[in-house]
């Protein structure tokens, strides 16, 4: 048995395989680049599946985040989003949306204004865009509509009366009620996606809709936990609204919910079919930037493998997916261990209050990089001309608070792929790519 | 608008819910005498809950404090024979390092003779052996007889025996607001609940302060001048996995980190010490956690890449000009209302005696003459007190084998039914805890997340079980994650950082916690 | 004298064992109790128990009770729980020595006989299926092929070939129960005029001491066929259509540090590279009613060790086959793929009740496909998906690759068709002209 690792030869190696990884190479396939793709599974495991681009600026609700980018021009020149002209954010947004809806996650397409979508807790949350099977829940609140909030026996953190608690105060058409979930009725615990999967089975469906039929009392709306399919979850939600004859949305629940495994398996799976070399839930354990090419080398179950590529694009998000590390003495980047900026020590990386609207300092340290999102030494020389780097890996944004985590992910994957064919020129970039 | 005052009646009011004031209320109790005792937050808030659960064999004061010691050793012995349950008898060593002090360690065994402290060499071989964790460098060892004992568990017991012995009554969320002193003497004491602003008064024969730290603030409000104590402030940490089989000490004159102690399925290290102004503690700090650790991981090397899930503080109330930590019984005689006693200074493992000597003269003022029966009477163990061990909840919950009880937290596995229990056993007919109560009487929050999931689920399930019935429900949870937050942030780095980078998603980007109520609900513009 | 009472379990240290068999970054201290490895566990729920629970318990230290839980017998070890997992922390580890700290009396007696069989025996068949036996079945059931028609007059297996380039194994399954099933294997090397041998001694494809969580017995079954193929010169030891056949003679080999001289290799890819190189003409021509067919990823075959490559070979050669409009993925598949619940040993372990509960979310899939046919090369997905198809009532049917190639060929003869619903029992049969053997 040979121990000699299997070798790939691409334009664009993407490493990562959160939102801006997966956005990254969607850009990079569209733009014609041979592409590879590889990641383990991380922080998009958790989203909400809500696409945010800027919800909460200085602790105010943000209504219209393309003129809230202005302002975060203004006061925050350093931050991703500032730095990126204000038409392709618009743009690269359009594409990402468009591509998720081709895979059957249909995205609402990216407005004016933020949206507020109902959230478990009962509160409301400002998002740009979000899935199809989400997107009543919006209308059904602005007009307070006569709407009937379901949640499971079995299934934890996710209580309609709490909604109702919440959000009834405004919203007297609001009411709520539990059932068992057709096939689960035995007690035990219920998981989002089991559920999921289960009503990509037509007859499962039916057996729902009908339970749902029986208390509807005249609701022209339904609320359902997100349960609506995993794969191509806007034909459960044709289908099952049709069942019912009332219009359908989802409430986002926590991990682990469903939104963040419907993006992964359908990028797993439609992005090889259009070419991408993806090596799937690994982590590349070494990154060498040459003068000829960069090469990653990592494991599969199977043994070693090499990536050979014109241009490395680093998408390996923070702490939470391993593209940060924290140490007591500091913070680092593991791969190569470029400079990352952070607040002096330890003691200043976070306030004192959790959820304080100034946000905690540590979430603004990140990578530095110019205006082509190549990582930049602390003298401000390019670190590498074969290096990009996008999404929340980046230093000067707080995506959690800004509610920004898409955003930023989305423009900067588009712009960094951009620059990256830039410097891997027109036609091939894999034998000697221009220098940057 | 002024709320209507409540007015409660009863011999004796303990104010300070810690181990010492549930120690009084059990004591008098047993003594046939009613109680009310009451807390400005909840139980063991103080010094009683921010401590390592050491219960000294009495070694680590044989050289500063031998009174102190062969206190620590007597009352050590005598809470593993009666409150077995409360107390983990896992033993402890003594170990110096090179570069120790060699006097120090070499007249330990003798000092630990005197005062009637078991203790036997161990080779470093056989320390090592006992503790395969123990430092390379170490060069010297004894065991004594330390143990670890659950404070939590301690006052939920003698809360509940109170009550069963008298119907004596634990009103938390009563803080003490003054004193209606007539004739010399406290005629009734005047409270409010900080949280609903809702006043009560209490009438009481006698009154105790237990409040610790607190106490010569507490005594002043009553005239009484003659309560002087140091504030000390103390930091820990808590590991995510348990390093150690027993207790291990340095052998060295007490300094920062320098006592790992097993609780159950994790260990605490600690402890700094340092002068503060303030009984009420500031969080733990990022440099506290480095002085701790500094020193710490000589002894214990595995603690220099082991999982922190939180550090927390305390301010210990160590009597002025005393240098030791020995405690006293105020009878302000002569310099307060006649009805007043302080108890404080102290330590846990001499909680009983301290509560014994208190309840002798509260009982010999009221002219009860029925002795102390608390170094005799076993403490019965209380379904209330059994949540906060690590395990059981999870062990009870596979016993019973019903899949239809769901897991609530997941890290330390406690499932609805104890959830809804702790409701049901907390409620002095007031209102069923909250969030952070139960965490206080379970292990809810307590585990690796630090109350990253759970503090949604809990919520939920207390919609669900019409606890939460509005918006404040929402309230309580941000309550409680800011609360564990000021104990996680000084350890955040290596995993505990991914742990809350999540936790910090799902409670603002999912949950929307931080942004002001009703914010984003209405339409703008 | 009553009988002797039944031997207690250990007692085992999970965290410790934990500490001392995971990596560091991977270690159950690192665990976010963030549940995605519960979420993607069809074994979630049985006895109460899930992955997030079998580390949370351990790192309580309530080793008592994950040391007797019979939901190591449930969990297949297919590590899809560590795959999904942000902190890749991987459960199967424990649950393999738990498996193994189990006296062998009270560890499911399916799994632990079969595993003595494969001892027994130097075919290492867990159906006791002895060395001669197999040879004889062989002859025979060549003779019957051969009866099949003039075409099939060159089918003679060859045994214990020296030199040849495939050592070809064997699931026991087909010589001890279904040795009907053997000929369309050999039509298709014949076909491809493959160099290949079985072998009398290790031929056998099954290992089912690596279920029972003994290491040595799983390296003792190892060490019998890397002896087989090294005595033989074979080039490539060829795994045919079973998932942890080629698992555990790969990881094992590794894992034991084995002098293997030659390389292991599947089927299936050999399937995909013949159909590439012409050698398998294959065709959808047979499916003209549009069968709707799918396809399971073994986990031990695709996750566990070749990973997607593997999976895009199983669906190259599916669609060659069925026709690509016919294809249908299950959802999740490829390496994300729920295992069936057949998978570590599940179908001998005894807890029927259990497994097929397992099986629900495999079921669902299947349904929520619309197939008619689910292709397995895997023996244990066979099984498993039937009797879950049988037990919930769904109307697919279960077939191996081989039998499809051959249909599609037109060599497939009538006795080849037991797979096969009625609307497949008459194309194209293979032309008997005369009597074949005569």
């Amino acid at each position: 048995m040979s121990g000699e690792p299997r070798r790939h030869r691409v334009q664009l190696a993407v490493i990562g395989s959160g939102l801006a990884g997966c956005a990254a190479a969607l850009f990079a396939l569209e733009r014609g680049l041979t592409t590879a793709q590889v990641g383990h599974s991380g922080a998009l495991a958790y989203t909400s599946g809500h696409l945010d681009l800027l919800g909460v600026l200085d602790g105010r609700v943000v209504d219209d985040p393309w003129s809230a980018l202005g302002e975060l021009q203004r006061r925050q020149p350093g931050h991703p989003l500032a730095r990126i002209a204000p038409e392709t954010v618009r743009h690269a947004f359009h594409r990402f949306t468009a591509a998720l809806s081709s895979l059957g996650i249909g995205y609402t397409t990216p407005g004016d204004r933020n949206l507020r979508a109902p959230t478990p807790a009962g509160t409301v949350k400002p998002t740009l865009s979000l899935p199809c099977t989400m997107a009543a829940g919006v209308t059904a609140a602005r007009e307070r509509s006569a709407t009937l909030v379901v949640d499971f026996a079995g299934l934890e953190g996710f209580s309609a009366r709490q909604l109702v608690a919440n959000l009834g105060p405004r919203w007297p058409g609001l009411r709520c009620t539990r059932l068992d979930f057709p096939g689960m009725e035995d007690g035990g615990v219920l998981y989002p996606e089991a559920m999921a999967r289960a009503l990509e089975v037509p007859a499962t469906r039916e057996r729902l809709a009908g339970r749902i039929r029986a208390v509807l009392e005249g609701a022209s709306c339904v609320g359902l936990p997100a349960i609506l399919g995993i794969h191509r979850p806007d034909r459960v939600h044709r289908a099952l609204q049709r069942a019912l004859g009332a219009t359908l949305f989802e409430v986002p629940t926590m991990p682990p919910g469903v939104a963040g495994i419907r993006l992964q398996e359908a990028f797993e799976q439609a992005l090889p079919a259009r070419g991408l070399t993806l090596v799937s839930r690994q982590k590349v354990t070494r990154l060498q930037l040459g003068k000829e090419e960069a090469t990653l080398q990592l494991h599969d179950s199977y043994g070693p493998l090499e990536i050979h590529a014109g241009a490395v694009l680093l998408a390996t998000g923070r702490f939470l997916s391993g593209g940060l590390v924290a140490d007591r003495d500091g913070i680092r980047e593991p791969l190569l261990d470029l400079p990352v900026q952070q607040p002096p020590g330890r003691d200043a990386w976070h306030r004192d209050d959790y959820l304080a609207p100034e946000g905690h300092p540590v979430n603004g340290a990140g990578i530095r990089c110019d205006r082509w999102l190549r990582p930049l030494n602390p003298d401000g020389r390019v670190v590498h001309p074969r290096l990009f780097a996008a999404g929340i890996l980046l230093a000067g944004q707080d995506w959690v608070r800004q509610r920004c985590g898409a955003g930023v992910a989305i423009a900067t994957a588009f712009a960094a792929v951009q620059a990256a064919a830039r410097h891997l020129g027109p036609g091939d970039g894999d034998s000697t790519p221009n220098p940057g | 608008m002024a709320m209507a005052e409540r007015t409660l009646e009863t011999e004796v009011l303990i104010i300070g819910a810690g181990v010492t004031g549930s120690g009084v209320m059990r004591d008098l109790a047993l003594r046939g005498i009613h109680c009310l005792l009451i807390d400005q937050g909840d139980i063991d808030a103080g010094a009683s809950g921010a401590n390592h659960g050491l219960l000294h064999s009495g070694g680590r004061y044989v050289v500063s404090d031998p009174a102190t010691a062969a206190e620590c050793r007597r009352e050590g012995e005598l809470l593993k024979r009666l409150a077995p349950h409360c107390v983990d008898d896992c033993g402890g060593l003594f170990v110096a390092f090179e570069g120790d002090d060699p006097d120090y360690a070499a007249g330990f065994g003798a000092r630990c003779r005197d005062a009637g402290i078991p203790c036997r060499p161990l080779t470093p071989a056989q320390a090592r052996e006992r503790e395969p964790a123990l430092g390379e460098r170490l060069v010297s060892a004894w065991a004594v007889p330390d143990a670890s004992v659950d404070p939590f568990r301690l006052t939920l017991c003698n809360l509940a025996h109170a009550r069963a012995l008298t119907g004596s009554g634990y009103l938390p969320h009563t803080r003490l607001e003054g004193f209606d002193l007539r004739h010399g003497a406290i005629h009734s004491v005047l409270c409010r609940d900080p949280r609903s602003g809702e006043p009560l008064r209490i009438r009481a024969r006698q009154v105790v302060n237990a409040t610790g730290a607190w106490a010569m603030a507490v005594a002043r409000m009553a005239g009484c001048r003659g309560v002087r104590l140091d504030c000390v402030k103390g930091t820990l940490l808590i590991t995510a996995s348990r390093l150690t089989h027993g207790v291990v000490n340095r052998l060295r004159p007490p300094a920062d980190g320098d006592i790992l102690v097993p609780g159950g399925s994790v260990s605490l290290l600690g402890t700094t010490s340092d002068r503060v102004d303030s009984p009420d503690a500031a969080p733990p700090t990022v440099a506290e956690v480095d002085r701790n650790l500094a020193e710490a991981v000589t002894m214990v090397p595995a603690l220099a890449d082991a999982r922190f899930i939180r550090a927390f503080s305390g301010v210990r109330p160590v009597l002025a000009g005393s240098g030791g930590r020995g405690f006293h019984l105020f009878d302000h005689d002569g310099d307060g209302p006649s009805n007043l006693a302080t108890i404080t200074g102290g330590k846990l493992t001499t909680f009983r005696l301290m509560a014994q000597r208190t309840a002798d003269l509260v009982a010999r003022r009221l002219g009860v003459d029925a002795p102390c029966r608390t170094a005799d009477e076993p403490l019965p163990e209380a379904e209330a007190g059994r949540w906060t061990e690590p395990g059981y909840a999870p062990r009870r919950w596979y016993a019973r084998g019903d899949t239809a009880d769901p897991i609530l937290c997941e890290c330390e596995m406690v499932p609805a039914s104890a959830v809804d229990a702790i409701g049901r056993q907390a409620g002095n007919g007031d209102a069923p805890p909250d969030l952070r109560a139960i965490g206080v009487r379970s292990r809810v929050g307590k585990g690796s997340c630090q109350g990253a999931f759970c503090s949604i689920r809990v919520t939920a399930h207390l919609y669900d079980r019409g606890v939460y019935r509005d918006r404040d429900g929402l309230a309580r949870a941000r309550e409680f994650v800011e609360h564990r937050f000021r104990g996680v942030r000084p350890v955040l780095w290596g995993a505990q950082m991914p742990q809350a980078e999540l936790a910090e998603a799902l409670h603002r980007g999912l949950m929307g916690l931080d942004l002001p109520d009703g914010d984003g609900n209405g339409e703008e513009g | 004298m009553t009988p002797a009472s039944p031997a207690t379990i250990p007692t085992l240290d999970f965290k410790a064992e934990a500490d001392r068999l995971l990596p560091p970054g991977a270690s159950y201290d690192a665990c976010l109790a963030c549940g995605l490895c519960s979420s993607g566990c069809p074994a979630s729920g049985i006895d109460g128990m899930d992955p997030r629970r079998f580390i949370r318990m351990a790192m309580l230290g309530l080793n008592r009770e994950l040391s007797t839980t019979p939901w190591i017998w449930s969990c297949t070890l297919c590590q899809r729980c560590s795959s999904v997992c942000p902190m890749s922390i991987d459960v199967s580890v424990l649950v393999s020595l738990a498996r193994g700290n189990w006296p062998p009396e009270r560890r499911p007696s399916g799994i632990v006989r079969s595993c003595q069989a494969q001892l027994r025996s130097a075919s290492t068949s867990a159906m006791g299926v002895r060395p001669e036996e197999f040879v004889d079945i062989v002859a025979e059931s060549a003779a019957e092929v051969r009866r099949q028609g003039p075409r099939f007059r060159r089918i003679q297996p060859p045994v214990d070939r020296q030199g040849a380039y495939f050592f070809v194994n064997q699931n026991s399954r087909e010589p001890a129960a279904e040795p009907e099933e053997l000929g369309p294997l050999w039509k298709i090397l014949d076909y491809v005029g493959a160099d290949w041998t079985y072998s009398s001694t290790g031929w056998a494809a099954e290992n089912f001491c690596l279920f029972g969580g003994d290491d040595d017995a799983w390296r003792a079954v190892v060490e019998q066929r890397v002896a087989a193929v090294n005595a033989l010169g074979c080039r490539v030891w060829l795994n045919t259509e079973c998932g942890h056949s080629f698992y555990s003679m790969w990881r094992g080999i590794r894992r034991f540090g084995l002098d293997a001289r030659f390389e292991l290799d599947n089927l299936i890819s050999w399937y995909a590279r013949w159909i590439r190189e012409g050698r398998l003409p294959v065709n959808a021509d047979w499916n003209r009613a549009g069968l709707r067919f799918t396809v399971q990823d073994p986990c031990q075959l695709v996750r566990k060790s070749v990973g997607d490559p593997a999976a895009d070979d199983l669906r190259f050669v599916a669609r060659a086959l069925v026709g690509a409009e016919n294809f249908v993925d299950m959802q999740p598949c490829r390496g994300a793929n729920y295992c069936c619940g057949g998978g570590g040993g599940a179908l001998q372990a005894g807890r029927s009740g259990a497994r097929r509960s397992y099986g629900r979310r495999k079921f669902d899939q299947i349904a929520a496909s619309g197939a008619d046919y689910v292709l397995t090369p895997c023996h244990n997905c066979h099984s498993q998906i039937e009797d879950i198809g049988r037990h919930y009532g769904g109307d697919y049917r279960v077939v191996h690759f081989w039998t499809l190639i051959c249909l599609s060929l037109g060599i497939l003869g009538e006795d080849e068709r037991r797979y096969l619903g009625p609307e497949l029992a008459g194309p194209g049969l293979p032309d008997r002209g005369d009597d074949g053997d005569g």
